[in-house]
């Protein structure tokens, strides 16, 4: 897996400290395209961490790549618009916006080229919703389209967190957490959608997705590679066959009780 | 050298009041995590009644006054300004702040601002608005070092209050109030396990600082006089101390405030001396305390802590305006029948609220759509109003080319201010640009030699032959001109729906909502914060023009920083963040038509600036949404009642709780 033009993301011997701590310690992980990745690790292992790293919000060393490119130097929205997308543990959607502004904030460009057009170009009505509806559809979401974002439960909050993150388009997917707040049902339901995504919804290759969740049966079921974190330490990368089976990563994590959904 | 020594001390009477203020802003931000911009003008009240009692025996309360007979000794008049200090301290605690400990960081800086115009204006209508004598409590004399003779009153001054400054520190130090107060700034929690309630602290807080800034000021102000502009704007120099000492530390506070005392008096020396270029003499000591806040805040940039910058700015939730044809006629002839059917100083008295509506409306796109605070949109207004002088008067440019112009230089500008926003938020930024507003005012429109005295003339427009002027013969307010402003505000008005309805409204909403998530999603939020400052600044600055043309002259007083307060007021006042709110402010607006009719009807035209700043106080603590969201939302929840016929909730108005959030790192 470190093919240096390989496509999807890479990362070689990411490291973020927060003052003394190291909360990320030469972290190497690949996503290709059309594979899903977990990554699992007990509460404070650095995953949130690896993700704020990655798309650029936090700070850190080491080299990140997309498509074989580096991308380390990017700000955040760079990032997102070269095709790195991402959720947030805690939602983070626009609260005081609808479902489908959600959606379109992510999907439209904005910028001085943009107020030239909004100023004198013509409006067409319903602009950008075939986007938000298929985004939307991938979720299984149609429905709340309308609804304000901070009106939705924190399960649906977390989809449409997913739905923005897939708005216009994205190459490699980083989910953290996406299915706390689900039910068993649902979070059964929503790693089928997990591999449509990655599948490409039946038209080919989709993106890479990195899947970070508590819910072992959700990322044992539906990753082709499982990394495992402790203490910002990659201490496992295989499939989850070798996974289930591996003494560190049963004694660090499988061992423990786990929480079946963690907030 | 013996002659800038001389200066440096007698800055330290500036420095002494500095401060003062600087630490009672710290507190009262340890205590409450509240910037008070009101600090300077609380200070003010105690020393004015201190120096009305011995002037004719007169105790000056907020209504009424009392006669005690004959004047007090200067110790009887200054304990009674002590204690007018103790009860303000608790009347702005218990009736100002309290209501809003919880609220969103933009209400907290909206009712200080409104505190600070309020007593400002209580003070000129009790006061005066000119400069009033203050006796000395200290004895005059000088010291002499060295063989070079030092005032001494202002080293004693300087002592006083940094002895004072030592108790404060001592208290948060050493008693267990101090470190409950401490510790409350980080967490209110740990204070109620300490046993103490973060309330009381708080309102023990307003009052050691008001105390704080009464005696500083009342000491201070012996020096030069008493004024109620300049000792409410004190507070911009001391919130440079406060940014400087990072908000944590009292022992830099002091020294800051002597340096920066002592810096202002000795470049007033300097800009004395023939080598000083003339285009800087005036106002360049205000540049300083600006200079300051810039570098702090950018050398030490989000590593400043503040309990404020946790919280994102909530404002209440905006209704995405649409282009409708029946409405927008309506207004329209609305609005030519209101001017075609008035004259004199009535039609005038309707141009001007226009033109406030559009000043309203760039604190709708920047704070309503994009959730950042300005206190400098007056100061953009007027280097537009400024600039238009210079251009026509100078260059001959041709209206309207020459408004779009002086748009676009105000608009620049706003981008320049609009810098700092790319790391700071929330109150900080409220504190760079009030210093912005100042220094250009200070600077620029107060300056002589680039602003005369006797005014900047602005030729009047003319379009296709038509005579667009204000004047002419007896008519001092020409139809053709109001129905200019007009038609101008109009295009404003439809350039602000189609941007506020388009992808980069939605860009706008999306950052003032979550500004990570924003950028997570692609938005270049840098960008979209410049674009907001820019634009705001337009509408600003094509409405200072406005105000110059209806003038036929530019003067500095038309856009002084407490104009731009007082629009600020009236803009939250009607609502912030809808169209309709600005044009419910335009109607309020300062010289607008309600200022006419209480001028003409009742009579209370000076009692204006009073109403608005009690009148913002209440819609920050009680109606967030302003008299527009208020509005709409009983028209909704009647409507609902009225479908339904059911038992419908009203709508909650916005939530006042924000979520504490992990810090960006956008
Ligand atoms: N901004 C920050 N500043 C300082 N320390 C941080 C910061 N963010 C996270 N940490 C610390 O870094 C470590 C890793 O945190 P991280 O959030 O990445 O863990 P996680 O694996 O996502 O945990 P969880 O399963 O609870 O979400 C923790 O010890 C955390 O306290
Ligand atoms: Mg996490």
């Amino acid at each position: 897996m470190s093919d240096p033009a390989g496509r999807g993301l890479e990362t070689r011997s990411l490291t973020v400290r927060y003052g003394g701590l190291v909360a990320n310690s030469e972290v190497s992980i690949s996503v290709r395209p059309g594979q899903v990745v977990g990554l699992i690790g007990p509460n404070g292992a650095g995953k949130t961490t690896f993700v704020d790293a990655v798309t650029g919000f936090t700070r850190c060393e080491g080299e990140i790549l997309l498509d074989g490119v580096r991308i380390d130097a990017l700000a955040p929205h760079l990032r997102r618009g070269s095709g790195l997308s991402r959720t947030w543990q805690s939602g983070e959607l626009f609260g005081n916006l609808s479902v489908a502004e959600n959606l379109l904030a992510a999907a439209r460009k904005s910028g001085w080229a943009t107020v030239v057009r909004d100023l004198f170009g013509r409006r067409r009505a319903g602009a950008g919703r075939d986007v938000v509806d298929s985004a939307l559809a991938v979720v299984g979401l149609e429905d709340v389209a309308d609804t304000l974002a901070r009106d939705l439960t924190l399960g649906q909050q977390k989809l449409v967190g997913v739905a923005r993150a897939l708005a216009g388009g994205c190459e490699v997917l980083l989910l953290d957490e996406p299915a706390a707040g689900l039910d068993s049902m649902e979070s059964q339901a929503f790693a089928a959608r997990v591999r449509s995504i990655a599948e490409g919804n039946g038209s080919g290759q989709g993106p890479g997705i990195l899947l970070i969740d508590h819910d072992m049966s959700l990322v044992l079921g539906v990753c082709d590679v499982v990394n495992v974190l402790e203490f910002g330490k990659l201490i496992f990368s295989g499939t989850p066959a070798e996974a289930r089976t591996d003494p560190t990563v049963v004694a660090a994590y499988l061992g423990a009780p786990v929480e079946a959904s963690h907030a | 050298m013996q002659t800038y020594l001389q200066f440096a001390v007698l800055g330290l009477g500036l420095g002494a009041i500095y401060i003062g203020l600087g630490t009672g802003l710290l507190l009262v931000h340890r205590a409450t995590g509240i910037i008070n911009f009101a600090q300077g003008a609380m200070a003010m009240w105690g020393a004015y009644v201190f120096a009305q009692l011995r002037l004719d025996g007169t105790l000056m309360l907020p209504i009424g006054s009392i006669d005690l007979g004959r004047r007090p000794t200067v110790a009887v008049a200054a304990l009674i300004g002590l204690v007018t200090a103790v009860l303000l301290g608790l009347v702005a605690h218990y009736l100002v702040f309290r209501p809003v400990r919880n609220a969103p960081v933009l209400a907290q800086v909206v009712v200080s601002v409104a505190l600070m115009i309020t007593i400002q204006a209580l003070v000129v209508l009790r006061f005066g608005p000119n400069n009033i004598k203050v006796d000395s409590i200290l004895p005059e004399g000088s010291w002499s070092l060295a063989g070079i003779e030092l005032s001494s009153r202002e080293i004693l001054m300087t002592l006083i209050m940094a002895a004072l400054s030592a108790v404060v520190w001592a208290y948060m130090r050493f008693t267990r109030a101090g470190v409950a107060t401490r510790a409350a700034s980080e967490n209110e929690r740990a204070a109620v396990l300490m046993g103490f309630s973060p309330d009381r602290l708080a309102a023990v807080a307003q009052v050691i600082a008001s105390v704080l800034g009464t005696v500083a000021v009342t000491l201070g102000s012996a020096l030069t006089g008493l004024n109620p502009e300049n000792y409410t704007l004190l507070v911009v120099p001391a919130l440079a101390v406060l940014l400087v000492a990072r908000m944590e530390s009292i022992g830099i506070v002091v020294v800051a405030a002597i340096v920066l005392g002592a810096f202002q008096s000795i470049i007033g020396l300097l800009v004395t001396k023939p080598w000083w270029p003339v285009w800087a003499q005036s106002g360049f000591d205000q540049i300083i305390p600006f200079a300051v806040v810039m570098v702090i805040l950018f050398v030490l940039g989000r590593r400043l802590p503040s309990r404020g910058s946790l919280q994102t700015v909530r404002l209440p939730d905006v209704v995405i305006p649409r282009l409708r044809l029946v409405p927008a006629v309506v207004l329209a002839v609305v609005g030519v029948a209101a001017l075609a059917l008035t004259s004199g100083s009535y039609r005038f008295g309707i141009t001007t609220s226009i033109i406030v509506m559009l000043l309203a409306l760039s604190y709708v796109v920047l704070t309503g759509y994009l959730g950042q605070i300005s206190l400098a949109q007056g100061a953009f207004a007027g280097a537009a109003g400024f600039t238009l002088s210079k251009v026509t008067s100078n260059l001959g440019v041709p209206f309207p080319l020459s408004v779009i112009l002086c748009g676009l230089v105000a608009s620049a500008l706003g981008m320049l201010v609009a810098l700092p926003a790319f790391r700071i938020r929330g109150a900080q930024l409220a504190i760079v640009t009030i210093a912005a507003a100042l220094a250009i005012e200070r600077f620029v429109f107060n300056n002589y030699s680039l602003t005369p005295p006797e005014g900047n003339p602005i030729a009047a427009a003319t379009l296709f032959g038509i005579n667009l002027s204000v004047r002419e013969g007896r008519d001092l307010s020409r139809l053709s001109f109001s129905l200019m402003v007009l038609v101008i505000a109009a295009l404003l008005v439809w350039m602000f729906i189609r941007l506020a309805s388009g992808d980069t409204g939605r860009a706008f909403l999306a950052v003032r909502a979550n500004e990570r998530a924003a950028a997570s999603s692609g938005i270049n939020v840098r960008m979209t914060k410049l674009i907001g400052f820019g634009i705001s600044a337009f509408i600003a600055g094509i409405a200072g023009c406005l105000i110059g043309l209806s003038r036929g002259q530019l003067s500095a007083e038309s856009f002084t920083v407490f104009a731009g307060l007082q629009v600020l007021a009236v803009a939250y006042l009607g609502g912030i963040t809808s169209v309709g709110g600005a044009m419910v402010a335009g109607v309020l607006g300062p010289l607008g038509i309600v200022y006419v009719l209480l001028r003409g009807v009742f009579d209370l035209g000076a009692y204006y600036p009073l109403i608005s700043g009690l009148g913002l106080i209440l819609t920050a603590i009680l109606n967030p949404v302003g008299v527009a969201g208020a509005t709409r939302e009983q028209v909704a929840w009647v409507r609902r009642r009225l479908s339904r016929g059911g038992t419908a909730e009203p709508p909650p108005v916005a939530d006042a709780t924000p979520k504490p959030k992990e810090p960006s790192h956008v």
